[in-house]
């Protein structure tokens, strides 16, 4: 399918579509040949976000700090909730929350935005959503630097080793937003609603995640509800936030204190990790079967 | 179907070979869908016309150093016909082949990023063409050259009036050395000058032995300029071969169709009661 200029390339096209595997073949192909476009992409992107607004890309910095203040506010001052070190406690999911929101929302509509040029070029559209993935990367490392200056300032005992392994948490994300963000980009070509629906499911999983509150609240509840605490463990977002605040934050323990930082679960994410890489095959998959129609639809 | 002798040359690999293409558009999704629409489709599965066949049965080859026009009424498939030699739609029966680099921005321009300035955009165009950053950066200077927009070329796209939009977009699409140059509509933008310079750019890539595939409806450029034309009607070609003569067949069908149509228009404004006729134009 692609053209690569020098050898007299030849483009053939029928009716005939590649199985699974040669689907996922073709996918890795396009996105290794085309990673300048992809650059383009994000560096376009990055770009505009910060044109339009007076702060420009301070947003970046500014975004989790205020959105931190506000859950602070809500809960220790309005619930009057008791909890040691509570704005990096937030912090630590509240910025890999931002991160996966942002991804999903940019892949959303990121096939259906370019619908003019689609029908214009032929080219992989499977690099408009990792586009938007990358985007997100580049966003989520920006995030840090407020965490970081945080944790400096105002919690300098927290500062471990064991900082270093956000990134790697961040990989287990990374691929399961990928699947995610693969098939919302496709599935949106088709249905509009996808951006409505999602807004909301991601606000419920949001709060049935252990972003505003720990492990200790959430037992607490499965005492009252043990199915809807079962269900609570085999979401991917209680296992990430908990790999992340286990390294930025440490435990949180029944008393409102905290253990200092350690290890994540390595089980748990490995599992997730696992989970993901599959749900991505699947989603790559997906995407590449309808991608032909897309610019019939669009 | 009249079918006319195309002008016989003998290339053992043609530029493009199209067997018995068809493209079929499912109805029902080509609209943008809302939820509440498909439920309502899926309800009524079973009434109506599902698919609709935007082309059937085209065969057709072009070697290299022929230009040729896609002519037709509206809605008769011509667009459909370069979006699928452009890779953009993949044929729902038969096959094609197109042989070597193509350049499709079809409608020029349209792809643009409003944001970024002309320059950035030349750049990014290039990779979405699949042209190499190297390459595309050597052929720079040579496309804001040609555009002709003078500073304009380093403000945003968005600033851009819809000429100056065209003019890049030609310029990009021809200056990538395409061995196959898709193009529709666009010779009818821009300005006097800029028309008569897109027209030499246009023999220039076919006389070095390219294939261009166009589509107008400006019947002197594809009489002048054109070695080949094809009519297509309801997604049939209906005629190919001479230029003139397939001119000629076009001029002749609209003619009829269009008297067809203002007796249909009589007809039915007959039986309409007097005082009450809807005014109609043919």
């Amino acid at each position: 399918m692609e053209t690569v200029r020098g050898a007299a390339p030849t483009y053939s096209s029928s009716a005939v579509r590649p199985g699974p595997v040669g689907l996922v073949r073709e996918a890795v192909g396009e996105l290794r040949s085309r990673r300048q476009l992809v650059r383009y992409l994000v560096q376009a992107d990055l770009k505009k976000t910060g044109a339009d607004s007076l702060l420009g890309n301070l947003w970046w910095f500014l975004d989790p700090l205020l959105q931190m203040l506000v859950y602070v506010v809500l809960v220790s001052v309005i619930f009057q909730r008791q909890q040691e070190a509570y704005p990096l406690f937030i912090f630590a999911a509240i910025l890999p929350w931002k991160w996966f929101t942002s991804s999903v929302g940019d892949a959303i509509t990121s096939v259906s935005s370019q619908d003019r040029l689609i029908k214009q070029v032929h080219f992989p559209k499977i690099v408009l959503p990792t586009a938007a993935l990358a985007v997100g990367i580049a966003n989520f490392g920006f995030g840090l630097i407020p965490l970081l200056a945080l944790m400096l300032i105002f919690y300098p005992e927290k500062v471990s080793v064991y900082l270093l392994l956000v990134p790697v948490i961040g990989v287990v994300q990374l691929v399961f937003t990928a699947a995610l963000g693969f098939v919302v980009a496709a599935v949106n070509v088709f249905y509009r609603d996808v951006g409505n629906i999602s807004r909301h499911v991601l606000r419920l999983w949001f709060y049935l995640s252990p972003a505003l509150y720990g492990p200790v609240t959430m037992a607490g509840l499965g005492e009252q509800h043990p199915e809807l605490y079962r269900l609570m463990l085999l979401n991917p977002f209680y296992t990430l936030f908990t790999a992340y605040r286990t390294v930025i934050y440490g435990t949180e323990t029944a008393n409102g204190m905290s253990l200092p930082p350690s290890a994540p679960d390595w089980t748990a994410l490995g599992i997730w990790l696992l989970v993901s890489l599959v749900l991505l095959f699947v989603a790559t998959i997906l995407f590449k079967r309808i991608e032909p129609t897309f610019a019939k639809v669009l | 179907m009249s079918t006319l002798r195309p002008t016989s040359q003998s290339d053992p690999l043609p530029a493009i070979e199209a067997h018995d293409v068809g493209v079929k558009y499912n109805l029902r999704l080509t609209r943008r869908n809302t939820l509440r629409h498909s439920f309502r489709n899926l309800l009524s599965r079973g009434d109506g016309e599902r698919d609709f066949w935007a082309l059937k049965d085209v065969s057709f080859k072009l070697v290299h150093g022929e230009s040729l026009a896609v002519i037709g009424p509206n809605g008769a498939g011509k667009s459909t016909l370069l979006q699928l030699l452009a890779g953009i739609i993949i044929p729902s029966a038969g096959s094609v082949e197109v042989r070597g680099q193509i350049s499709s921005l079809l409608t020029l321009g349209a792809g643009f990023d409003q944001e970024l300035t002309g320059r950035q955009n030349i750049l990014l165009a290039g990779a979405f063409l699949g042209i190499d950053r190297q390459d595309m950066k050597r052929r720079l200077a040579g496309i804001i050259e040609f555009a002709d927009i003078g500073q304009f070329i380093d403000a945003p796209i968005k600033t851009y009036s819809s000429g100056m939009r065209a003019r890049l977009g030609f310029s990009i699409a021809t200056s990538v050395d395409p061995d196959v140059l898709l193009l529709d509509e666009v010779l009818a933008t821009g300005d006097q000058v800029f028309r008569a310079k897109s027209k030499a750019r246009v023999l220039e890539i076919a006389a070095a032995a390219k294939a261009v595939v166009l589509v107008t409806h400006d019947m002197t450029w594809v009489t002048e300029f054109c070695n080949r034309a094809l009519l297509l009607e309801r997604g049939q070609v209906v005629a190919e071969g001479d230029p003139a003569d397939v001119v000629r067949i076009h001029q002749e069908h609209s003619e009829r169709d269009r008297i067809a149509r203002a007796a249909a228009i009589a007809e039915a404004h007959a039986a309409v009661p007097e005082g009450l006729a809807p005014k109609l134009k043919v």
